[in-house]
């Protein structure tokens, strides 16, 4: 991994500054559509943001730096990530709030030999119900990510961690982030 | 006309209610009163089959919204169904059912009894006694708005009458029975009641719903009071068959007795109670002689305290009574009484009060619980152990929910009192609060009254006004009797007294220069805890908003129940393997340290400097070799002991800690710590059970079930806050009700259906419980089952159902079990997914949850992703677990900003409170309040 202090270091022949910049600019124009599935969109859409064999979970900090494996979600494989649309959109049952999604400060980490880039983002979730009119933060916390380059040129996830810092869950996590 | 005919007629009188297809139409056959009527079957509401629905006062009621169809008329008469179902002409031949399927003409306005189309109440009601609390309950039916039939069924020739009287003025001919009759004339007929005099009732059929009359005509019922009274109770003595021994219960007695007394010289009494001493005073006001025999050492010993009693006892005396008190006797004769000492007692009438027996043969006949010195058992609401059936008056038994006391009270109030309970529960009116018990005794020219609770063993302290009054008191010095001989304003001011509850002063209390009005002013400005919360008057079927918002209720919460007699977890073994390794809990709302020390054992104390207060542990979890308050570097070792306090000899001689100064005085304060299987467990009482009393032999297996000795690995945790009381969390798990109602998930994919096997299984004391299911192998749903479950949707699939995978790796009938120990913690093992949850409670209205996941350790990797896989069923974003959560916060929403409510925990009424067999129950929530009452003593 590269460390800021010290510069750059590339993981593989097509590891550039330029390659990274590039990278960036389109994680970054990635993760803004996903954030405007999950804000304003339909949530059925959101398994489309991820390869076949991607793997998915939200964890907690503590968790994280504990090592400890538990996801407040956990989908192993596309599979899971569609039960768990299904299962939210079509069979839950919670208050009516909206949702916004900020993803901040992307970074690219690497690019590795098969094209896989690695990345990572801070991110902020916004919850706004109709007893809490003025909203408050509901996760906030940062994202490690794999982008994997599909044959028709567009990235999807392969992979993405989100951990928050956030300690308490407010409640309840309806959506994703 | 279009006539076909069906099915056999007693085919549908058997079954209440068929669907048949006649003419390719489906129709429905109701049985009301013995008549067949047809409808049509399809809901005009919603696609449902109405013969799978609930039949009750004449209308049909849909299985999947609860719309009501008027079955005579076919009326839609409750929401949400607007449109009315057809009718069908019926007509029986050959015992077959004809049907026209010519539907009749539409149901023309006002068909249905009742103004604005309301329905009609085809309910019956029927009493059995129609003595004074039988005849109250009729009237008080009515009163209080039921409409439907009330059907009064007396033994005796007279209509309903008061009994006081026959023990007093009407003995003595200063009265007649037409002043005592309960119904004024034209009473019976306003209210529509139908009084059968002379009807004595055989027995109760409770499956058939009718009474069985000594004829042998039966006469149904939808609900059935019994207020079969008491009997005088007997008693056999040498003699006792060649001398009429007068009893005293009905109005033939009463008049017997009168003419006998008004030819009498003298009389003796057998039984020095209060029909003993009324009869007493009856005959002295005669002129006659009177004696009165009591073999007790004192008069009304079962009723009254020592000096009351004496009191009465004297006032005998002045009238010219003969007591004999603690005298057994020996045999009867016509020339009087003999007594066990030889003593003969003149006397030419023979009277016996000796109390009375309740009259529970019929409730005994039909297997209805009846306490073991007799009497019909029946709840708060005089509700029988059958819910369809009550009992009023002298033969019911009240059982207090929360103490189990058992308490039967002849007199005229409580049948009046138990009369109006029971008509409120049929009219469908909330309960109200009880008025304090009542009584009084006419006695030689006076009259006795007692308010309150005299109980024999009660302090007693006497006052005199202008009649003397005595006043029972508490162990803590409150007024909870008052028995006055005759001054009104001192019965008044002791009911003002006892209602407040407040403590007073003995000696002011005695001294008849202190008026009591100004006692209840100057020292009841602050009422106790239990009559500022007092529970609905309807019990346990009820918890009242304040269990929930009240910040003086969590206050005390925290000392009686997580301070209290309770293990509280803190935390697995597995997360403090190692010396010196902690992690930061708490016992109910307070913080606590559990570390793991050198000798190997975990220690629990207070997260709390001794110095300042300060909650030195500030890391969630970590390895420490001591721990070190920031603020002032006081210091503890990993048992709790105080090990440094800087500057303790202070500087240069000055300063410091003073000489008396003793560390080992000073630690944290440590709590008493039990471990089993890997989970720890903390107590701030002393003495307390072991941990296994404390979860019972039934609880502790589902425990062991999970915590097996297998080595524990911790997967991680989960925290959040949930906005609502604690105790919603609990009752959430001792809810089955709401599991497949909320949860669609589990019944979309089929984990829970209606059909599965399952319990709600409650510890005796009403505390711990397990929810319990097993997962149906490919079951399929019964149509009626479905159409119960508004969830249920076909034809929807996972794309990965190993979410839903089970791998049996439990000794155990169930795949999945949800047990409370109470208080704080939740044991989950949903299939394979495994954890704890913590309650912390932050204030009334929120509390944190903290959850701890974990598997084995010889687990392989794939049955610890399987472990995770399915760890998305639960936490604060599982498919479950959200849901839960968001209920519970609707919950403690619609009481926040709501005034003095209650909820309502009703359903499944056969079971008090426990361990129930049925998922439309709401037993468990029950038992759990009626131990967090007894706790609370509230």
């Amino acid at each position: 991994m590269n460390d800021l202090k010290h510069g750059f270091t590339a993981i593989s022949a097509r590891d550039t500054r330029e390659a990274r910049r590039d990278a960036r600019l389109e994680i970054e124009e990635f993760n803004a559509e996903y954030c405007a599935v999950l804000d304003d969109g339909d949530l059925m859409d959101w398994p489309a943001f991820f390869t076949e064999d991607a793997f998915y979970t939200i964890t907690s900090r503590e968790n994280w730096d504990g090592n400890l494996p538990v996801g407040l979600v956990y989908c192993e494989g596309l599979g899971m990530i569609k039960d768990r649309a299904l299962a939210i959109a079509k069979t839950s049952m919670f208050g009516p709030r909206y949702l916004r999604h900020y993803m901040t400060n992307t970074r690219v980490m690497g690019i590795e030999e098969d094209g896989t880039i690695l990345a990572g983002n801070n991110y902020m979730l916004v919850e706004v119900r109709a007893e809490l009119p003025e909203g408050r933060l509901h996760q906030a916390g940062r994202m490690i990510d794999k982008f994997r380059r599909q044959d028709d040129g567009r990235l999807l996830l392969s992979s993405r961690i989100a951990i928050y810092d956030t300690l308490l869950v407010p409640n309840a996590l309806v959506l994703p982030v | 006309m279009s006539w076909h005919s069906s099915i056999p007629a007693d085919e549908v009188h058997a079954k209440g209610s068929v669907g048949v297809e006649v003419d390719g139409l489906r129709l429905a056959l109701f049985s009301l009163d013995g008549e067949i009527h047809a409808t049509g079957n399809i809901c005009t509401h919603a696609f449902a089959i109405l013969t799978e629905g609930h039949v009750e006062n004449g209308c049909i009621e849909c299985p999947l919204h609860q719309g009501l169809f008027d079955i005579r008329t076919g009326r839609a008469v409750g929401p949400p169904v607007t449109r009315d179902i057809a009718t069908y002409d019926t007509r029986i031949e050959d015992g077959v059912v004809w049907i026209d399927t010519q539907p009749r003409a539409a149901a023309s306005a006002g068909a249905a009894k009742g103004a604005g189309g309301a329905v009609a109440d085809f309910r019956r009601m029927v009493i059995v006694g129609a003595g004074q609390a039988g005849a109250e309950t009729a009237r008080a039916a009515r009163t209080h708005g039921f409409a439907g039939k009330v059907i009064l069924l007396g033994e005796e020739e007279h209509p309903p009458y008061e009994r006081p009287p026959l023990s007093k003025d009407m003995l003595l001919g200063r009265t007649t029975l037409t002043s005592a009759h309960i119904f004024q004339p034209g009473e019976i007929e306003d209210l529509d009641i139908e009084l059968r005099l002379g009807t004595r009732v055989h027995c109760i059929d409770r499956e058939a719903r009718h009474v069985v009359l000594t004829g042998g005509e039966t006469v149904p019922y939808d609900m059935l009071v019994l207020a079969t009274g008491a009997a005088p109770r007997r008693i056999l003595l040498p003699g006792s068959d060649e001398v009429h021994l007068h009893y005293l219960r009905e109005v033939a007695d009463s008049q017997t007795l009168g003419e006998v007394l008004s030819r009498s010289r003298g009389v003796a009494v057998i039984g020095g109670g209060f029909i003993g001493l009324e009869l007493a005073s009856a005959a002295r006001s005669l002129g006659i002689e009177a004696t009165l025999i009591e073999v007790q050492d004192r008069l009304l010993k079962r009723l009254l305290p020592e000096e009351p009693g004496e009191f009465l006892a004297w006032v005998a005396r002045q009238n010219d009574v003969a007591l004999h008190i603690g005298e057994a006797v020996q045999s009867v004769s016509a020339g009087g009484v003999t007594m066990a000492d030889g003593t003969r007692i003149a006397a030419d009438c023979i009277i016996v009060g000796i109390g009375a027996v309740p009259s529970d043969q019929l409730a005994n006949g039909a297997a209805l619980e009846t306490a073991p010195g007799g009497g019909i058992v029946v709840n708060s609401r005089n509700q029988t152990s059958d819910p369809a059936i009550y009992a009023v008056g002298d033969v019911a038994v009240v059982r207090n929910e929360i103490s189990g006391q058992q308490r039967r009270v002849e007199s005229w109030q409580n049948a009046r009192l138990s009369a109006d309970r029971v008509a409120r529960a049929i009219a469908g009116q909330e309960p109200v609060e009880q008025e304090l018990p009542w009584f009084w005794s006419d006695l030689f020219g006076g009259t006795l009254q007692i308010v309150g609770d005299p109980r024999p063993d009660a302090r007693v302290v006497r006052r005199d006004g202008e009649a003397p009054a005595f006043f029972c008191l508490d162990e803590a010095n409150r007024v909870t009797a008052c028995i006055d001989f005759g001054d009104a304003s001192l019965l008044r001011a002791a009911r003002g007294l006892i209602a407040s509850a407040h403590p007073v002063d003995p000696a002011k209390l005695a001294d008849p220069s202190t008026d009591l009005s100004t006692l209840e002013d100057n020292e009841m400005k602050m009422l106790p805890i239990e009559k500022r919360y007092v529970w609905p008057a309807s019990g346990l079927d009820r918890v009242p908003d304040w269990v929930y918002t009240s910040n003086e209720i969590h206050e005390r919460e925290i000392e009686k129940i997580f301070h209290g007699r309770t293990w509280n977890y803190v935390g697995l073994a597995a997360e403090v393997p190692d010396a010196g390794d902690f992690v930061r809990s708490f016992v109910g709302p307070t913080p606590v340290v559990m570390v793991r020390d050198h000798d190997g054992e975990i220690n629990v104390f207070e997260n709390r400097c001794a110095h300042r207060a300060a909650e030195f542990c500030r890391e969630l979890r970590g390895n420490a070799e001591e721990f070190v308050c920031p603020y002032h570097q006081w210091s503890y070792d990993l048992k709790g002991n105080l090990a440094g306090v800087p500057f303790r000899r202070g500087v240069d001689g000055k300063g410091g800690m003073g000489p008396d100064f003793r560390p080992e005085n000073h630690g944290v304060k440590k709590l008493k710590v039990t471990e089993r299987n890997g989970a720890v467990f903390a107590t701030f009482a002393q003495n307390m059970d072991s941990f296994e009393d404390y979860l019972g032999e039934e609880m502790l297996k589902d425990f062991d079930t999970v915590f097996s000795g297998r080595k524990l690995r911790v997967l991680g945790h989960y925290r959040h806050t949930l906005m609502g009381n604690w105790k919603l969390y609990p009752e959430n798990l001792k809810d089955p009700y709401h599991a497949t109602l909320l949860h669609t998930f589990l019944v979309t994919f089929g984990l829970l259906v209606a059909g599965n096997k399952s319990a709600m299984i409650v510890d005796p004391k009403g505390r711990h419980s397990t929810m319990a299911s097993a997962k149906s192998e490919g079951a399929t749903v019964s149509a009626e089952n479905k159409a119960e479950m508004r969830a249920y949707r076909d034809g929807m699939v996972l794309s990965d159902p190993r979410l839903m995978d089970f791998y049996p790796e439990f000794d155990s009938p169930w795949s999945v079990t949800m047990q409370v120990v109470w208080p704080g913690l939740i044991v989950q093992r949903e299939m394979n997914t495994l954890g704890v949850r913590q309650i912390v409670p932050n204030g009334p209205n929120e509390f944190t949850m903290i959850w701890t996941m974990f598997g084995y350790e010889d687990d392989d990797e794939e049955m610890t992703r399987h472990r995770l896989r399915q760890g998305n069923l639960m936490g604060p974003a599982g498919f479950l677990g959200l849901e839960d959560n968001e209920a519970m916060k609707f919950v403690q929403d619609g009481m926040l900003n709501s005034t003095g409510g209650a909820h309502l925990v009703a359903l499944d009424p056969k079971v008090p409170a426990g361990t129930s067999d049925t998922l439309i129950s709401e037993a468990a929530i029950r038992a759990m309040y009626k131990h967090w009452r007894q706790e609370m003593g509230l």
